[in-house]
């Protein structure tokens, strides 16, 4: 099966600022992508890039299509919440149901009047009145309620509570996510997304990475705790990344044999947050 | 006209109010003026005189409301690729199967059709309440009513053609004002006004003519020398008397030049510029989703 999204050489350029330059990326079908980032690292580019948004160089196709070219084409089988403060302050909560209704020929009414219905919205609020949770609610209920194979989510939680942030993830997983659907999310918060995640995709400075599933982070990479009289013994076998806490120091290895690594210390799994830091600070090691 | 339009007109007047709330308020107005102003309307002794007079009322009633549209309109063109970049409001409205082509080409028809149209309806409501309240109030003096069903349809048709020929004479302005909106990132009043001044100004400056002056002030002004019969020219004599028996008898089969307008350069070279300048504004509404 090809896979949903492929990036060759996807590169966007602002005039002399290169935001992506020549990502590779894939995801496959079924999945849930963190595309995790520092700001200003290309995240957005890539997310507006494959949700047709803007143009750009190389080759990218999403669902089949040339996102920019087939946009309208591709939102019938993707949809995307691009920061939950966009629906517009005019629009009423029953507007929006029966515009999305009219418009969307896989948005299902029935499924968004009954994630409402869980909530304390009524029909006849317009966003300007809702708080910023609440329109969070409204915004996922539109999307929740149509049946695309791909959902895109920038930075969704940018500005809500921890409450609000993990509603809004506990429906995503609970309530939308099966295995027809893909979803790919894109955050600087690492830690909030990490338990969900079944892929990550590090980019930094408009590069891609790291571009792998979790499974394989735990055979790829191991993080030791290294006793001290062995330091030397384990910087030996070139760890990309050190870290120092509390006395200890943590060294973290890529494709390395576990059976060598056992006689420096502990070996644990990094957790993506600690990954995210390693792999981007790396090389500096 | 297929569903998704007719969801995204319904979207403009869900989201601009002030479409319908205006020549309502304006209507209203109009109308309490006529209920409680004083009435001064000269005693109209021959039905050639009160045609006149109805012809007037309406005439005069449908001016006001054309000016206020044409501002509002303009405004609207103005704002209406703009405001949903400015709240970001646009990546919800590119989330859904809808084209950029679609979308402007949609805010177009209402700009220049749509809104028209609304105003041609609260004109007709308002001609008519009015003229049945101060024909009432004022039967004594005038003798007779304002209200006059053969001028009436007159002026239907005479409205009618106006709003299709100003959709198509205005073509290129709507077109400059929605490629602004698609395009600024803030102030859209002043890139809609400044570059067409500034270049003016240059070309004072650098080569002493006006041709820039000249074309956009006829483009502004030209509609109705182009597509409507000179009526003072009917009106008078070799001598420039005018003639009031054939000033009362003019009809607006006389008054609309369908094959003049039609049939000019200037329309069509308006109709080419205009489609230019939308089709840019199509293509940066494409590229451009926020500010």
């Amino acid at each position: 099966m090809a896979p949903l999204i492929e990036a060759r050489d996807l590169t966007k350029k602002y005039g002399a600022h290169v935001a992506l330059d020549r990502a590779n990326l894939k995801v496959e079908a079924g999945r849930i992508v963190g595309l995790i980032g520092p700001n200003g690292a290309g995240k957005t580019s890539a997310l507006r890039a494959i949700l047709g948004l803007t143009n750009y160089e190389g080759q990218l196709t999403v669902l089949g299509r040339e996102p920019f070219r087939d946009r309208t084409q591709l939102m019938n089988d993707c949809c995307f919440i691009a920061d939950v403060a966009v629906l517009p302050s005019w629009l009423r909560v029953d507007q929006a149901i029966d515009f999305v209704a009219g418009i969307h020929p896989r948005f299902r009414r029935d499924r968004a009047t009954a994630l409402l219905a869980k909530t304390q919205i009524t029909g006849r609020r317009r966003m300007r009145e809702l708080s910023k949770g609440m329109k969070t609610q409204v915004h996922l209920a539109l999307t929740m309620a149509i049946d695309a194979k791909l959902l895109v989510l920038d930075e969704p939680t940018l500005g809500l509570d921890i409450l609000a942030r993990r509603a809004f993830y506990d429906a995503l997983v609970n309530d939308y996510m099966d295995e027809t659907r893909t979803i790919l999310i894109t955050t600087h918060q690492v830690e909030e997304v990490e338990n969900l995640l079944t892929d990550i995709i590090f980019i930094d400075k408009g590069r891609i990475v790291l571009d792998t599933s979790l499974e394989d982070v735990a055979t790829r990479f191991a993080a030791v705790s290294v006793v001290p009289d062995r330091l030397d013994a384990a910087r030996a076998e070139k760890p990309f990344y050190e870290r120092h806490i509390l006395g200890r120091v943590v060294l973290y290895f890529e494709n390395a044999d576990p059976g060598k690594l056992e006689a420096f210390g502990e070996i644990h799994t990094p957790s993506v947050s600690d990954l995210f830091v390693a792999k981007l600070s790396g090389g500096a090691a | 006209m297929n569903k998704n339009s007719t969801w995204l007109i319904r979207r403009e007047f869900w989201e601009n109010r002030a479409i319908w709330l205006i020549p309502a308020v304006f209507g209203g107005l109009l109308l309490i003026a006529a209920l409680f102003g004083r009435v001064s309307i000269p005693q109209l002794t021959s039905p050639q005189e009160s045609r006149v007079a109805a012809a007037a009322f309406q005439g005069i009633i449908g001016a006001t409301f054309a000016v206020v549209m044409s501002v509002y309109s303009t405004w609207y063109l103005l704002d209406c690729l703009y405001t949903d970049r400015r709240d970001r409001s646009i990546l919800f409205w590119k989330s859904l199967p809808i084209s950029d082509a679609t979308t402007v080409l949609i805010k177009l028809l209402v700009g220049m059709l749509i809104i028209p149209l609304v105003y041609f309806a609260a004109t007709d409501a308002t001609a008519l309440l009015a003229a049945f309240i101060l024909s009432i109030r004022a039967r004594a003096a005038i003798g007779s009513s304002l209200w006059n069903g053969e001028i009436w349809f007159q002026m239907q048709v005479l409205w009618i053609y106006l709003i299709v020929t100003a959709a198509i004479w205005y073509l290129p302005i709507a077109g400059w004002l929605m490629l602004v909106s698609a395009w600024a990132k803030r102030a859209v009043m002043l890139w809609a006004v400044l570059p067409p001044l500034l270049l003016y100004i240059l070309e004072r400056v650098f080569f002493g003519t006006k041709i820039v002056g000249h074309i956009i002030g006829r483009r502004l002004g030209g509609l109705l020398p182009v597509a409507v019969n000179d009526p003072t020219r009917m009106w008078t004599h070799g001598g420039g008397v005018v003639d009031n028996a054939a000033a009362t008898s003019i009809t607006v089969w006389q008054l609309i030049n369908p094959r003049g307008f039609f049939t000019s350069a200037e329309t069509w070279i308006g109709v080419a510029a205009g489609v230019v300048l939308i089709a840019a504004a199509i293509q940066l509404r494409m590229r451009r989703s926020e500010i």
